[in-house]
């Protein structure tokens, strides 16, 4: 129950494995291919983010761009607009992000019904007119260009990058583990039967949403620093979407998943390059035939029965070692 | 002694329905007392109206000593007055332990800590100790009922609210179920207020009965002398053509003597 409670040696020897295979990435793959990593890492970040605030809590949100985009465009204003080093876009990106949720969470979330989904929807939508329309300030369609690199080498960008997803998927995974992930899971089961057992579920949510953007609005800010450009299709609700159905391939609610999910998605769009113009098709099949058959997504779930198996494993090894 | 629980003039409208209407009454510390009625006589309004769930259109509720109306429902839980739903509502996907453990973190009791030392104390009471790491979504009705109920003694009230716990609940599943409840009551000196629309459940239970229809009250007193009010027997009667009995659970002539 507390944190780390729920968490077995095999959890953490499962996470050690997979950052050990992403560290080796830039050294097997070719420039194009630590360019899509890094690219991968991002959407694991927006990913795990959402998850944490939709997934824990069952309240969906179909605007997480909103997020990303004001995290973005802040960066983007401070580097280009008044000059500032792109590290100071890390925390600003973190802070709008949370002004935002709280604009349309403290309102939306108290109230029950698809109102929070649908402000966090036209949220984004908005954002990318507004950054369409003010061109002067925003640069319109071409967005921010010419953003001064924060790390030199390409390489360098990934492992920062690749630290920041640890450090999110490390934060987030401890607050779902503790008491108040215990409370957003609870929240997801009865709003009424929560407020009943003395919980301010009102509290919970909108500080899971604060959670949720304050990470999105940091890995928004890292996709403009790595591609050195900010543009409204980071508000698009194209986006929003992709990500939800990155958390539900992975798995609802684990957190983990949500990351296997994006690298997954992304690493099937590339592996059907192949397929060129019936790429979409093929690609929208795959996921269709993942959400109608493994409605619960397809890493965590898989993980769970991988950590059984070896549990299992090593549990007859030791009875046979002792025997 | 003063009253733990005193309403006055309680009065909540739908639209054109008034679900409840100039209700008062005040719980003394230590008493069981029922609430009787017909479905739809307003009853489980009246416990939306005091736990904080909906806000009345008129009247007061005072909880000991201190005015409740506008207070939010978590805040009332965290002033010592729990309630159970008419239906359950776990928090599916969690286990039994977990579901009791939500009502540990309510911010009046959390500062004790060992959460979960207690959430499973309390599973052993209620009877459900052998199933706290279960899936909450395996158990039965009746454990449900259990459940809740630990659910909310958790938060430590000094009024717990019961909406119609023996509902659904099969005749081998009701007996042990009073039997908890009295036995909380006289080991926790806990004041219980529960609702039911069949008096006989409450013949063992309850000291005294508050009868209600169309949202007033209509009779107080003990389940003998409700049984036999006239405008219980009309509430029950006037409606269906049903007898009594059968509408009751009791009949009139046995509850004589008892309670």
């Amino acid at each position: 129950m507390l944190a780390w409670g729920s968490l077995t040696k095999t959890d953490v020897i499962g996470a050690i494995v997979v950052i050990a295979l992403l560290s080796v990435v830039p050294f097997v793959g070719s420039r194009y291919i630590v360019g899509i990593m890094t690219v991968a890492l991002c959407y694991a970040i927006w990913a795990s983010s959402w998850d944490f605030m939709s997934g824990l809590t069952g309240r969906e949100n179909f605007g997480h761009s909103l997020f990303i985009g004001t995290g973005a465009y802040t960066a983007g204003f401070l580097n280009v607009s008044f000059g500032l080093s792109p590290w100071w876009g890390f925390p600003a990106a973190a802070i709008i992000a949370v002004l935002f949720s709280l604009i349309i969470g403290i309102p939306t979330l108290r109230l029950r019904g698809p109102y929070f989904a649908l402000a966090m929807l036209s949220g984004a939508v908005v954002m990318q007119k507004l950054s369409i329309i003010f061109s002067e300030t925003t640069g319109g369609q071409d967005g921010l260009n010419g953003l001064s690199p924060m790390l030199r080498s390409q390489v360098s960008a990934y492992y920062f990058t690749l630290v920041a997803l640890v450090v999110t998927v490390i934060v987030l995974k401890f607050i779902a583990l503790s008491p108040w992930g215990t409370i957003l899971r609870a929240i997801r089961g009865d709003e009424a039967t929560c407020q009943a057992a003395g919980i301010n579920v009102n509290f919970y949510k909108i500080s899971a949403l604060m959670i949720s953007a304050a990470f999105a609005g940091f890995g928004g800010a890292l996709y403009a620093n790595y591609q050195l450009q900010v543009g409204p299709d980071l508000f698009d609700v194209a986006l929003s979407i992709n990500i939800i159905i990155m958390v539900y391939v992975g798995g609802m609610g684990s957190i983990y998943g949500a990351v296997g999910g994006a690298l997954l998605l992304i690493g099937l769009t590339e592996g059907l390059r192949s397929f060129s113009e019936y790429r979409l098709w093929v690609y929208t099949l795959i996921l269709i035939l993942i959400l109608f058959f493994i409605p619960n997504g397809v890493i965590a779930p898989a993980w769970v029965r991988v950590r059984e198996w070896i549990i299992g494993r090593s549990a007859a090894f030791t009875r046979r070692a002792s025997a | 002694m003063s009253a733990l629980l005193h309403v006055e003039g309680l009065t909540k409208r739908f639209g054109g329905l008034t679900a409840v209407k100039n209700v008062s009454f005040a719980l003394e510390p230590g008493e069981i007392t029922g609430i009787l009625g017909p479905n739809g006589a307003g009853k489980t309004t009246l416990f939306n109206l005091l736990t904080g769930f909906m806000r009345p259109d008129r009247g007061t509720i005072g909880f000991d000593g201190v005015p409740l109306i506008g207070v939010a429902p978590h805040r009332i839980v965290n002033r010592g007055l729990a309630r159970t739903f008419q239906l359950t509502r776990p928090f599916i996907g969690m286990t039994v332990v977990e579901n009791v453990v939500v009502g540990c973190l309510a911010p009046r009791v959390r500062a004790e800590g060992h959460t979960e030392a207690r959430a499973r104390d309390m599973l052993d009471r209620v009877g459900l100790g052998a199933k706290a790491n279960v899936m909450v979504d395996a158990l039965s009705y009746g454990d449900l009922r259990r459940l809740e109920i630990a659910r909310e003694l958790v938060t430590r009230p000094k009024l717990l609210l019961l909406d119609e716990p023996f509902a659904g609940l099969g005749t081998s599943e009701i007996e042990p179920l009073a039997a908890l409840i009295r036995e909380l009551h006289k080991s926790e000196g806990l004041t219980i207020l529960i609702i039911e629309h069949r008096l006989r459940e409450f013949m063992q239970l309850v000291r005294r009965v508050i009868a209600m229809d169309f949202g007033e009250i209509i009779a107080t007193g003990s389940p003998a002398e409700i049984v036999r009010h006239p405008r219980v027997i009309e509430a029950y009667i006037g409606r269906g053509g049903d007898d009594l009995e059968a509408r009751l659970g009791v009949a009139p002539e046995n509850a004589r003597g008892i309670a």
